[in-house]
């Protein structure tokens, strides 16, 4: 499946459906805050049109590079949960204590707000990298020096 | 400041293994020593926690400043401080072995080996402080994850070997997952010191009975105790001569310490389940494993299995040792099994030099040496005598102190398995000592090569460490009776 895929039909409708998907688990992260949700399901969903992506396109096409770009980003969302919780920590408070997340100008109830969104940032991104690195190791496994991480 | 050190030490190893990936695409030769210098913070950082533990005493720490029952917990109290001590002083010694000149070039696969190996040791400093039967569960599976891909990495048989760990590891752990499963059921609690408060109430229950049945056997094939032990001594044998170290030292120890933890810490030292009370069982199944593995040692011809058999009796005797019902049995335990982590350590560095510096991976390849490895004999003599329990060394305390306990307590079964365990690790040694010293009917001239100084480093610190763990005994057993007593002990 390295190549394109040929219809017209599953061409069309996933550059509708691969935007939307993308939109979604965006509103999935946000409303995670105060509802069902958050980070964990907002990178699956994320990952499934990044699937998809290289699904139709194939991993030679411009849409394909972008996912193998992403593969780079393998540490990044436990970056920034990491960086988030030892910001809390220089802060003066325990790890992932998101009062004491020291931005100007905040009080602790937004102070906590921007700390859990980031935090959910950082989870949405590592499953979305882990999801897509899974489905890229199985499916290519005989080129993997292509995808060499 | 001293408040927040368990998360510190935590999150050092962490975040450079999360770092390492970005690092890693420009700078690969950065691993090594970034690895070494995290490492080497490590133990200032775990002796401050030691020290601030004692004078301020057990350190609760709440993650995101949610108290105990609801939040996560992590304790860091007198013994799991000084496991940490132990994991980091060990942990840094393995790593300067790792990066040896001796081992083939890894290539770009270097980075994930590091992030691996970093991750691992994060994990088990997880394990150690861990407040939360959940929370030790996570960490369980993160440093099985790391074993599981460092056993694979050599590729060929230690696949095979890997996979089958993988298999029987993942069954352990949900094993584990599963008995934790009954307790929330029956109390509605995972944090350690909440459930300790519940536990009296629910001797007679069959639930509770299952579950604590469960995590044992779960923890059991972790720590790889002897009918449970299938996984290892493949894993260890073909896993990459660097990396066995750090497996054989570390992996197993930490889940040890894990169902210590449990044991004393959460279901008492008094529990029973279905009238067999716990301390008899896991006594008599320890003298089992350190009979059996000492017995499966003495038949092996591999110089790393038989290490890896020599292992498995170990952690019988510090099941046996704990398992006496008094604080000397307790303490003797406990150090034996800090010993045990420098001896592991040790023997499995031995091997990996000699298998690199002159080939020689069977006992009967050993005649080659024709007495010749100088350095390396010396370090193994050390490491044996500690093996086998001869005085100066630390391995002859620990048995001493397990004796005493037992004799306390007028359990003979663990007098004579720890006594017929010496003299079966006795022989084995014998076996290599034969081979090396005596043996001169090898054709081949003695090969002498040049012993690099990573691995000259790495033996001699752990020789060295055993004949201070010996001679310093004493104070190392007042200090863990007046921290590291378990409370109704």
């Amino acid at each position: 499946m390295k190549q394109m895929h040929d219809s017209l039909i599953v061409q069309t409708m996933s550059r509708l459906l691969i935007p939307l998907a993308q939109l979604f688990s965006l509103y999935v992260l946000f409303f995670g805050q105060y509802g069902p949700g958050g980070g964990f399901v907002a990178g699956v969903i994320w990952t499934t049109s990044m699937i998809l992506t290289f699904l139709v396109y194939g991993l030679k096409s411009p849409q394909g590079r972008l996912v193998e770009l992403v593969l780079h980003g393998d540490g990044v969302g436990l970056i920034i949960f990491v960086g988030v919780g030892g910001l809390c920590l220089i802060g003066g408070g325990e790890f992932l204590n998101y009062a004491n997340l020291e931005i100007l100008g905040m009080d602790a109830p937004s102070r906590r707000y921007v700390g859990i969104l980031l935090t959910q940032i950082g989870v949405a991104v590592d499953v979305a990298v882990t999801g897509i690195s899974i489905v890229l190791s199985l499916a290519y496994h005989d080129t993997e020096q292509e995808y060499d991480v | 400041m001293t408040r927040h050190l368990p998360a510190i030490l935590f999150l050092l190893p962490l975040g450079l293994a999360i770092c390492l990936p970005l690092i890693g695409i420009k700078h690969r030769e950065w691993c090594r020593p970034l690895s070494i210098g995290v490492l080497a913070a490590m133990v200032p950082v775990s002796f401050a926690n030691l020290v601030g533990v004692l004078q301020n005493g057990t350190i609760q720490y709440d993650f995101g400043g949610w108290a105990a029952p609801v939040g996560i917990e992590w304790v860091a109290d007198g013994l799991a401080s000084v496991m940490t001590v132990a994991l980091s002083l060990v942990g840094l010694v393995c790593i300067t072995f790792l990066s040896s000149v001796l081992f083939p070039y890894l290539g770009s696969r270097i980075v994930p080996f590091y992030t691996l190996v970093l991750l691992l040791i994060a994990s088990l400093t997880g394990m150690v402080f861990a407040g939360d039967l959940f929370n030790l569960f996570v960490f369980l599976e993160v440093s099985a994850l790391c074993a599981y891909a460092l056993v694979g990495l050599a590729g060929g048989k230690a696949l095979v070997a890997g996979f089958r760990y993988l298999i029987l590891g993942t069954f352990g752990a949900s094993l584990y997952l599963l008995g934790v499963g009954y307790l929330y059921a029956e109390t509605g609690t995972l944090n350690m010191a909440d459930l300790a408060q519940r536990v009296p109430s629910l001797v007679a229950s069959k639930a509770f009975a299952v579950g604590v049945l469960f995590m044992f056997i779960g923890l059991g094939i972790k720590m790889a105790l002897v009918p449970l032990h299938g996984w290892l001594p493949d894993a260890y044998t073909y896993a990459p001569d660097r990396v066995s170290p750090m497996l054989a030292s570390l992996v197993t120890k930490v889940a040890l310490y894990g169902w210590i933890r449990i044991m004393f810490w959460v279901l008492g030292a008094q529990a029973v389940v279905y009238q067999i009370r716990l301390l008899v069982l896991v006594g008599i199944l320890g003298a089992l494993a350190a009979l059996v593995g000492a017995f499966l040692a003495l038949s092996q011809v591999e110089i790393k299995r038989m290490f890896a058999y020599g292992g498995l009796s170990h952690i019988g005797l510090v099941l046996v040792g704990i398992s006496l019902g008094n604080q000397t049995g307790f303490v003797g335990g406990v150090f034996y099994l800090l010993n045990d982590a420098v001896m592991q350590a040790g023997l499995f560095f031995w091997a990996g030099g000699i298998i690199h510096l002159y080939g020689v991976r069977n006992i009967e390849d050993l005649s080659r040496l024709h007495g010749g490895a100088g350095w390396m004999s010396v370090a193994l003599v050390v490491l044996a005598l500690s093996m086998i329990g001869i005085p100066p060394t630390g391995g002859f305390f620990g048995k001493w102190y397990i004796i005493l306990g037992a004799v306390d307590s007028r359990n003979y079964l663990a007098i004579v398995s720890v006594l017929i365990a010496t003299l079966l690790t006795l022989a084995y040694f014998i076996k290599l000592f034969e081979r090396i010293f005596r043996d001169r009917s090898a054709p081949q001239p003695p090969l002498t090569r040049e012993v690099p100084l990573a691995v000259r480093i790495s033996l001699g610190a752990t020789s060295v460490a055993v004949i201070l763990l010996g001679v310093m005994s004493d104070h190392i057993i007042r200090f863990l009776l007046n921290t590291a007593v378990p409370p109704g002990l």
